[in-house]
């Protein structure tokens, strides 16, 4: 044995027997000690854990059965041979009934006796193998336990729903989730649950417990339970095998999607809101050329080029509006980084109001601009607040009266800018005025006949501000004016 | 000579057809609201109307001719669509959409002139 040496205790009045065993057992490599009585025996026997110890019967003080208790009550596991020249049917019961291992009778051959400690020494390693196994065991019970609960807590605590159908269709396991997208007060385990669930789950399960061979594969399907409850929710089926790979049941998980299909959805509605806008011009523009082509229709060169300059004009249109989309794309994929530089308001508004002096001279118009002496300076993308202002103002001239008027303040206010663009044009309906910021909303009513735009410039203005963390007002009466109202955080760090 | 009605929001399209129309010999009146469109039919009591899907709102056509057939105006209606089939507002003449027959946008002249012949021949034998 290349690990420890076995420790042996004897326990025996005789000297010679002591001094001879202990350097019989010395010379096969045992760690050996020895008591001369018993009550050195039990001691020994006691205060120290002995692999093997082998006890004299009769000893003048205390009996060596005694000590064989003493010991064995202290240490359970140390191995003990009881030796006697003595030997009696009764002892060796006796002793065998005290947890004594085996039974030496004296005298005894040197070889007999080291057979005899190797046989206990082999039978302690056996009984601290066994004890070792059992305690890993039950550490391991204790931990699978752990284990099981803790992963049932997570599984009961998450927002997705987890049901567990065996191959019979009843419920192995569930979360409060899935009852709750079931929209199922109660569940035992083991109550039958298919009627309960919608028949488009069913169908995936059955198909799935139906199925020759396990399919190693989820099937998802969409249950939308609108308008009864505003909620939609994805049910991936998967099977579940066992440890062998034969079906063991299925577990659905209940996700709810709401929120992405309304996303979905606004997404298509702006699709095909796009569409319309797209279509809408190029239809013109296809009918005007259609005419101009087709021989069996006449028109005179004054016609053809009225035809052209207004097919000209829906081009623009378009070209504006894919201009604008692109704008309020990469406003949100915000792919163009933002270039922060300190802005004087008041240089926006001068260079903006002399690029669109074309414009405002069209319908004359005239423009005023009040700003406040010494205004701070706003920390912001030049592009965009030019674009902001840009496209306020030329809504202010669009939709303002030949010989209107625009009036431009810019004031200072606790920690913020505001800027006001103020028109006297057709104004706008109440109704009209709280669809202004939707995408493509142009208000339609006689007054604004013949006025083009995309529909979207005021959504890029509301999409500018809010990312400064602004704010838009709008204030009007139909025929009478709109004002803007814009206010800017200053930055005063 | 047939009077033909065409009721849509953008004036280079009623432009366009009534150009079509006019070098077929139609006569043609125009509006460019739901409104008016209306009035027009109303007074002038077309033999056909050319109604376009989409104005004001994606189903002012729809509310035109449904109010029109109310009213027991059986005139023929022929209607103008652009993308609301490709959207899925995918329609037939039913009693939600009581028209006569479809227009898709942009408008071909043979296919347009073609339409409004047929619808007025199969009106007059109705008659």
């Amino acid at each position: 044995m290349e690990t420890k040496k076995a420790k042996i205790l004897i326990v025996d009045d005789e000297k010679g027997l002591r001094f001879g065993t202990q350097r019989l057992l010395e010379d096969e490599g045992y760690d050996v000690e020895t008591a001369e009585n018993g009550e050195q025996g039990i001691k020994l026997g006691t205060s120290n854990d002995f692999d093997v110890a082998v006890i004299d019967l009769k000893m003048p003080d205390i009996d060596g059965l005694d000590v064989l208790k003493e010991i064995k009550s202290s240490h359970p596991n140390t191995v003990c041979f009881i030796a006697t020249a003595y030997a009696s049917y009764d002892t060796a019961i006796q002793s065998t009934r005290l947890g004594a291992f085996g039974y030496i009778p004296k005298p005894f051959s040197p070889e007999e006796f080291i057979y005899q400690v190797e046989l206990g020494v082999k039978q302690r390693e056996l009984i601290l193998d066994t004890q070792r196994l059992k305690r890993e065991r039950e550490e391991s019970l204790l931990e699978i336990a752990n284990e099981k609960s803790r992963l049932n807590t997570i599984i009961k605590s998450i927002s997705d729903g987890v049901l567990v159908v065996n191959k019979v269709g009843e419920v192995a396991y569930f979360n409060y989730a899935a009852l709750k997208y079931l929209n199922i007060p109660e569940l035992k385990i083991g109550d039958e649950i298919l009627n309960s669930l919608p028949k488009k789950i069913v169908d995936l399960v059955n198909k799935i417990l139906e199925s020759e061979k396990i399919l190693l594969k989820t099937f998802s399907t969409q249950i939308d339970f609108q308008p009864v409850q505003e909620l939609v929710i994805e049910a991936a089926c998967t099977p579940v095998p066992h440890v062998d790979g034969s079906l063991a049941g299925v577990v659905i998980v209940l996700s709810n999607i709401t929120q992405f299909k309304k996303i979905e959805q606004i997404k298509s509605q702006f699709v095909s809101m796009v569409a319309h806008e797209l279509k809408t011009p190029l239809a013109a523009v296809q009918g005007f050329i259609n005419i101009m082509l087709d021989p069996s229709i006449r028109i005179d060169k004054e016609k053809e080029k009225d035809y052209l300059s207004r097919s000209v004009a829906r081009l623009k249109g378009l070209t504006d509006l894919v201009n604008d989309l692109l704008d309020i794309s990469r406003m949100e994929l915000q792919t163009k980084q933002r270039e922060i530089e300190d802005i004087d308001i008041r240089k926006v508004i001068q260079n903006t109001s002399q690029f669109l002096e074309i414009e405002l001279k069209k319908k004359e118009i005239s423009c005023e601009i009040n700003t406040e002496e010494n205004l701070p300076t706003i920390k912001a993308d030049l592009n965009e607040i030019t674009r902001l202002i840009t496209n306020l103002l030329s809504n202010a001239i669009k939709y303002n009266k030949e010989n209107g008027k625009i009036y431009i303040d810019a004031s200072v206010g606790k920690n913020y800018l505001s800027i006001k663009i103020k028109d006297t044009g057709v104004g706008m309906k109440p109704e009209e005025k709280a669809k202004l910021f939707n995408e493509f909303y142009r208000a339609k009513n006689e007054k604004t006949r013949g006025i083009s735009g995309t529909g979207l410039g005021l959504t890029i203005v509301k999409r500018i501000v809010d990312s400064y963390h602004g704010k838009i007002d709008v204030d009007s009466e139909y025929g009478m004016g709109t004002t803007f109202t814009i206010t800017l955080p200053i930055n005063t760090n | 000579m047939k009077l033909i009605a065409i009721i849509d929001d953008d004036p280079d399209i009623l432009d366009a057809s009534s150009l079509v129309l006019k070098s077929k010999g139609y006569s043609v009146i125009t509006a460019n609201n739901p409104n008016d469109g209306y009035k027009i039919v109303k007074e002038k009591k077309p033999d056909l109307i050319i109604l376009d899907v989409m104005m004001d709102e994606p189903d002012d056509g729809f509310f035109l001719a449904q109010k029109f057939r109310k009213e027991k105006i059986m005139t023929p209606i022929l209607m103008y669509t652009s993308v609301s089939k490709a959207i899925g507002l995918d329609f037939g003449k039913s009693e939600m959409v009581p028209v006569d027959d479809f227009v898709e946008k942009p408008i071909s002249p043979d296919e347009l002139v073609h339409k409004v012949e047929n619808l007025l021949h199969k009106f007059e034998e109705k008659r």
